[in-house]
Formats: structure tokens, C-alpha cells, sequence
């Protein structure tokens, strides 16, 4: 599916829909998410079922370590293309 | 607070007398009845939908078979983090006087786990996965005890008025009555402590919160609301009931003005409780 680019974009989008109080040049690809409250801990579960959308597999959240979710960069290394599966 | 105390005393004298053995309470047939509803039709995510409207009466039948099992599987997420909480706040210094009840609240939420834990596994053979994740955070004093407590009466509020319903729907197998008539005979009780729980805490420590801890706790419960709503509207329930691109169908039906409205109907108490006692302002 997916390379690297296309995952970001797709995630970038996915944010800015989501937030809808940040422009796409508001925040870059290593920006803080949680932290700067880009997306919050109660918006992870749509990012979740996002990501298993995007990449066509399951999410163990109980797997997941702590940070995976910290910048579009982690999150792409995380999930996206070759990524470790969870952070 | 003597009324505190003696609510806590009626709560776990009531606690005591019906106190329950959920490995006897509920009759398990070896199948579920082919073709019955499982939940109330009414009260399936769905219902009124784009998509329900173009689903055949057999296929509403079965979504109905894995809303049950999500609702019962978001229950079973519910109180895993629920009974956490609770073990970690009993005989908690300066919470001795709710230690007595929160012995009775966790064991009766474990024995909730064991019926809606046993229709998953007898029926669906599965629990649907939980997706939320929790960040550790620095909290304001009180802040973290009054926030869970809060998520947890928020929760169980929703909760009791889907069981109230389901528990007298004659359409559905008894199992499943039985199931919610027996959750909401103890959550009864634990929205009641929760009610005034809640009050109590916020009075005590939202007077010395900052202006922005107290904007965050408003904001934050607003938006748990939505996200305890989410749960409901399972993509994974509407791919076993065989809905073409669910997650596009949790989104479109999240959207849909008659979910909304029914969101706000079954909600209404939760947040009227909540304006009321202060803790969100009028209009949320």
C-alpha cells in the first residue's frame, strides 16, 4: 500500500481533520503530539482504529510502549511502512 | 457528611443482602435462539441509519447478535480499568470511610466480568478488543481521584440506561435480560455512591484547582463523553455482522443526526447530574 510519504500525509490529514483547531503548518513531523495536545489520550482509540485501517492490521495496545504515539515521524516508524508494530 | 455515611451504610447493607453468585444467577442455553434479537433494535448504533435502512431484516437480526457481544465486551474493558482503580484506592489514606463500599463495588464488578465475560466467550468465542490507551500525567491535588470517579459515573450512566431497556425487552433471549437486569440491580447502587462521590470530591478540591486545571477537567469530561460513545459504534461488530467498509459506516452513523439525537437522549441524566452539581457548565 502505502510508502513512507504517503503513510504521513495520510496521518497529517487524519490529525488536522481531527483537531480541527491546526493547519497543516502548525505542526511538523516530529512535533509532539500528545504534549503540545495535537491529539488527545481520549482521541487515541480513533487513531487506533485508523491506523489498522491504513496498514490492514491489528493494534495490541496492550503491547504498545510508552512514546509510540509521539510525532508523526514515531508514528510512522511505529506503524507505518516496515514499521516495528508498536513503537 | 453524616448523610454521606449513612448512604454508605444503606449502600453496603444493600450490597449485603443481595449479595449474588454470578456462577448460579444465570441459566446459559447451549445456543442462542437463531434468528432473535439480541439487542434492543432500537438501541443498535445503527438503527434509523442510511445502512440500517438498506439491511434485511435477518441481517439487522444479526448485527444485533455483535452489538450485544460489544456491548457486553466494552463492559468487561470498562471494569478491568475500573477494578484497577478500585484496588488501588481502597484503604487509600483519608478514604477510609468509602473503603467499606469499595470492597462491595469491587467484587461485585468482578462478578460482572464473569456473565459478561461468559457470553462472549460461550456465543461469540471472542471479546472484541479494547483500543483505548491511557497517558501518564502530572494531576492537580484531588484531581486524579475526582477524574476517575467521574469517568466511572459518566460510563455506568450510559450503561444503566441500555440495560433498564434491555432487561424488560421481551424480544431478546432471556439470557440476555437476565444479564442486564442483573447489572443494573448493582449499578443502581453504584450510581448512587458515585453521585455523591463525585459532588463531594469536586466540592472539596475544585475550590483550590487553578482556573486552568478547572477549564481542563471540563474540557477533558466533555470529550470522554464522546469517547465512551465511540465504543459503541464498533467497526469490528459491523465487520463480523458483514457491513461493507466499516469503518466508513462508524463515521457516516457518528455523524447521522438520529444517533446524535439518541445519544443526547440516553445522556441527558449523566450531563444534567454533572450541571448540577457544577462540575460542567450550563450549555455543555
Amino acid at each position: 500500500m502505502n510508502t513512507e510519504g504517503s503513510f504521513k500525509k495520510e496521518l497529517r490529514d487524519w490529525i488536522v481533520v481531527r483537531n480541527q483547531k491546526i493547519a497543516p503548518e502548525d505542526f511538523d513531523d516530529d512535533t509532539p503530539l500528545i504534549q503540545e495536545r495535537i491529539i488527545t489520550s481520549l482521541q487515541v482509540l480513533d487513531l487506533v482504529l485508523f491506523l489498522e485501517e491504513l496498514t490492514g492490521s491489528a493494534v495490541d495496545v496492550e503491547q504498545l510502549k510508552p512514546g509510540a504515539f509521539r510525532s508523526v515521524n514515531v508514528i510512522c516508524a511505529s506503524f507505518g511502512p516496515g514499521g516495528q508494530r508498536g513503537g | 457528611m453524616a448523610d454521606f455515611a449513612q448512604v454508605l451504610d444503606r449502600l453496603c447493607a444493600a450490597s449485603r443482602r443481595r449479595y449474588l453468585d454470578p456462577y448460579a444467577e444465570i441459566i446459559w442455553p447451549d445456543v442462542l435462539e437463531a434468528d432473535a434479537w439480541s439487542f434492543t433494535p432500537e438501541l443498535i448504533s445503527l438503527y434509523g441509519t442510511g445502512v440500517w435502512e438498506e439491511m434485511t431484516d435477518a441481517q439487522r437480526r444479526s448485527l444485533s447478535f455483535f452489538e450485544t457481544v460489544n456491548f457486553f465486551s466494552l463492559n468487561i474493558h470498562g471494569e478491568k480499568s475500573l477494578v484497577e482503580g478500585l484496588a488501588r484506592r481502597v484503604h487509600q489514606p483519608g478514604a477510609e470511610d468509602i473503603t467499606p463500599y469499595l470492597h462491595h463495588f469491587l467484587d461485585e464488578e468482578n462478578k460482572h466480568m464473569v456473565y459478561f465475560g461468559g457470553f462472549c466467550r460461550r456465543y461469540a468465542g471472542k471479546v472484541y478488543r479494547d483500543r483505548k490507551v491511557a497517558f501518564p500525567r502530572e494531576y492537580a491535588p484531588g484531581e486524579e481521584d475526582f477524574l476517575f470517579f467521574a469517568r466511572v459515573l459518566i460510563f455506568e450512566e450510559i450503561v444503566d440506561v441500555y440495560n433498564v431497556r434491555m432487561a424488560k425487552d421481551e424480544r431478546l433471549p432471556a439470557v440476555v435480560r437476565r444479564i442486564n437486569e442483573l447489572h443494573h440491580q448493582e449499578e443502581s447502587r453504584h450510581l448512587a455512591f458515585g453521585r455523591l462521590l463525585v459532588k463531594r470530591l469536586f466540592d472539596r478540591y475544585a475550590a483550590v484547582w487553578s482556573p486552568e486545571t478547572l477549564a481542563g477537567v471540563r474540557d477533558y469530561l466533555a470529550a470522554y463523553v464522546g469517547a465512551t460513545w465511540r465504543e459503541y459504534y464498533n467497526p469490528d461488530a459491523y465487520r463480523d455482522a458483514g457491513i461493507f467498509d466499516p469503518l466508513a459506516v462508524q463515521q457516516r452513523a457518528l455523524e447521522d443526526q438520529r444517533c446524535r439525537a439518541h445519544r443526547e437522549r440516553v445522556t441527558a441524566r449523566a450531563l444534567k447530574y454533572l450541571r448540577e452539581a457544577h462540575v460542567l457548565e450550563a450549555g455543555v
